[in-house]
């Protein structure tokens, strides 16, 4: 019974690093309607922008942070105005974001190889690692640091979108862009503050990541996970990016704890595979459209 | 005229040849009584370091034999060649070694991937090599069931150290369960976890949890978490240092009490900076060291000779030459092929790094030490040196 407990904790921590990254890939699919793959070299770059302010300018943490947050937050922003507004301008099909993306994010990890350099960096201790006991079971206090961190995070996003007049505005470009325009709302403008959005929150996932685990070039390829985590919520839904994290993170511990370590991959990606099957749309998604 | 030129320099170039005919002749009659013995080995690269420590153990080794008075009576000569740590490089020094000096064995190189790349070579010519520092199981052993019939090693290989792992946790810290973590995408950690859990279980220790993870992973708690349920004594992880850092972190997090166990992933000073604590009280297992008490006098030796202080390989090439000397004995002739026939007839050659015989189906050296290494307060140190159990 502790060891269930035990890998409910386990899997609940991951899926919350996974949930900020997740939400990321939804907010971009609901505007744009395509996966931006270069989001975990967002991550990735959002990470190194936190051990740059805490090792190289002498930064506080919360300063360090928030140079992470805004940093790849712009980042997102400059990544769509140079790779992908000219392809949307020219009305492409939306497969062409999606190869652009793709490049992005190769380029992401070879500047840092090349720039930062290959070798892998730790993060200094800013936060507590070490963990609390509960009889047999350990909770890291880390964990419960991303945990409160994620979910602030989470509720603040979706208030902004649900909840304000801007989130009305990113809504309904979202449901129609060209109608959107008609209203009076400039759609680059809302695809812009949504790349910054997702973009600061990969910044906030790389450095609790960075925190948690440790810094390299090649970290991007880990939010492959939350991919799949949005996908099995339903991309574009960002309740469902959080509840597919949670599901995910806790399905892969599990299958690591009761199925077979070796086989944890496998039964996550069959996972996805067997929703997009039974439901295309995914948990929490509406659309039943392209995706590209 | 002209005819008479022409003629005047046949006879001259004919008078050349013959002459020329005679003189290797004459100069093989003289070299007789010398044995060549080859080394290729990084003497330039970033590789050199380790090269050049060998090739100078190698003729230190040399000078010492010729001294006692050679080998079947007959002194050595050392014909050395930079392959610059390159495959193609080796090939060509390796050709020209067995073709142009035609020496009687070869000795090197300081990796694996160069004898990858010389094993056909010298099974085409048969002449024996003996690798020093090449651990990967392919050297000898290119496929399931095949062997290189011409190539030796007096290293063990990789994955022979989680043998060494089985009998360090039970002879030394007297473990009874044992758990094993290991990298499943990788033929290095998955070679050294099979070692250990065959010698694990011949001992009759008691394999309590047996977990896997995949390249790149960061998350191990899953796994960590069924092992701690299992409550082994020792935790047995065959892996490099970054995932050790995670591991042993999640490990200690979740409150498991193990000692670990790793291999020569390990050292980089990065584990120490990114694990701390965690890794404190661990042991790993390496080749050889250069504090282990056997080899000093022979460290002091090096340092007379060459001014400097030596690294691992100068050990290996020791025992290379004694492996090499006690063939040549065996053989009773210098002759390669006879050499190489002798190899696995030796009896135990009582080199730094062992009793070493060399096993006719595999090639790789029986016999071997190997060095426990220790993290104790945030540095790495020879613990102990851990002999083969019975």
């Amino acid at each position: 019974m502790n060891m269930v407990l035990q890998q409910i904790i386990n899997g609940i921590s991951i899926g919350a690093v996974y949930a900020l990254i997740s939400v990321g890939y939804s907010l971009v699919y609901s505007i744009l309607k395509f996966s931006n793959f270069a989001h975990g070299g967002v991550m990735m770059l959002g990470s190194y922008f936190g051990l740059l302010g805490l090792q190289y300018l002498g930064l506080p943490f919360p300063l360090a942070m928030a140079l992470a947050i805004v940093g790849s937050g712009l980042l997102a922003v400059l990544n769509e105005r140079v790779a992908y507004r000219p392809i949307r301008n020219r009305n492409s099909p939306l497969l062409y974001l999606l190869i652009s993306s793709l490049g992005v994010s190769i380029f992401f990890e070879n500047f840092t190889i090349v720039t930062i350099g290959p070798n892998f960096r730790t993060y200094p201790p800013v936060l507590p690692t070490d963990s609390l006991m509960f009889g047999g079971l350990s909770v890291g206090r880390l964990d419960i640091i991303i945990f409160v961190m994620a979910a602030v995070t989470l509720s603040l996003l979706t208030w902004l979108v649900y909840g304000t007049k801007i989130g009305n505005a990113i809504r309904a470009t979202s449901y129609n862009m060209r109608v959107s325009r008609l209203m009076g709302i400039n759609p680059d403008m809302i695809v812009a503050l949504v790349f910054f959005l997702a973009g600061a929150s990969a910044g906030l996932g790389g450095v609790l990541f960075g925190i948690k685990y440790t810094v390299w070039p090649q970290m991007g390829i880990l939010t492959l996970k939350a991919f799949i985590a949005a996908v099995v919520g339903g991309l574009g839904s960002l309740p469902g990016a959080v509840v597919g994290a949670l599901l995910l993170g806790t399905a892969e511990t599990f299958a690591a704890a009761f199925v077979s370590s070796a086989f944890r991959d496998l039964f996550s990606f069959a996972l996805m595979i067997l929703i997009i099957l039974v439901r295309p749309a995914g948990l929490f998604g509406k659309i039943t459209e392209e995706k590209a | 005229m002209k005819k008479h030129g022409l003629f005047r320099i046949a006879i001259v170039l004919i008078a050349v040849l013959a002459l020329a005919s005679c003189g290797p002749k004459a100069e093989s009659k003289s070299a007789a009584s010398e044995i060549k013995i080859g080394w290729l080995g990084a003497l330039s690269g970033d590789q050199a370091v380790w090269g050049t420590a060998e090739r100078n153990g190698t003729l230190l080794m040399i000078e010492k034999i010729n001294k006692a008075g050679g080998i079947l009576g007959r002194q050595l000569k050392l014909v050395d060649y930079d392959d610059k740590g390159d495959q193609l490089e080796a090939v060509n020094v390796a050709k020209r070694l067995i073709t142009e000096d035609k020496v009687a064995a070869i000795i090197g190189t300081n990796s694996s991937g160069r004898n990858i790349a010389i094993a056909p070579i010298a099974e085409k010519a048969k002449v024996p090599v003996i690798a020093t520092y090449a651990t990967n199981p392919r050297v000898t052993q290119p496929a399931e069931g095949e062997l290189m019939q011409y190539t030796f090693r007096v290293c063990f290989t990789d994955p022979y150290q989680g043998s060494v792992m089985a009998d360090f946790s039970k002879s030394e810290l007297k473990a009874t369960k044992a758990a094993v973590l290991y990298e499943i995408s990788s033929d290095y950690s998955v070679g050294v976890a099979q070692y250990f859990r065959q010698r694990w279980k011949e001992l009759g220790g008691e394999l309590v949890a047996d977990e896997a993870f995949k390249t790149g992973d960061v998350e191990f708690r899953a796994q960590l978490t069924k092992i701690k349920e299992a409550k082994p004594d020792v935790i047995i992880m065959p892996f490099l240092y970054k995932e050790v850092a995670l591991a042993t972190k999640q490990a200690r997090g979740l409150g498991i009490q193990a000692v670990f166990i790793g291999g020569d992933g390990w050292p980089s000073s990065e584990l120490l900076k990114m694990a701390a604590d965690a890794v404190e009280g661990s042991f790993f297992v390496d080749h050889t060291d250069v504090n282990m008490p056997q080899v000093q006098d022979w460290r002091t030796e090096y340092k007379a000779r060459f001014g400097k202080d030596f690294e691992v390989n100068a050990i290996m090439a020791h025992d290379a030459v004694l492996v090499l000397q006690a063939a040549i004995e065996k053989a009773g002739s210098a002759d390669p092929e006879k050499i190489a026939a002798a190899m696995t007839l030796i009896d135990p050659v009582a080199g730094y790094t062992g009793n070493i015989k060399i096993d006719p189906k595999t090639h790789n050296p029986t016999g071997k030490a190997a060095a426990i290494m220790g993290i104790k307060d945030g540095k790495f140190g020879l613990h102990t040196v851990m002999q083969p159990m019975q």
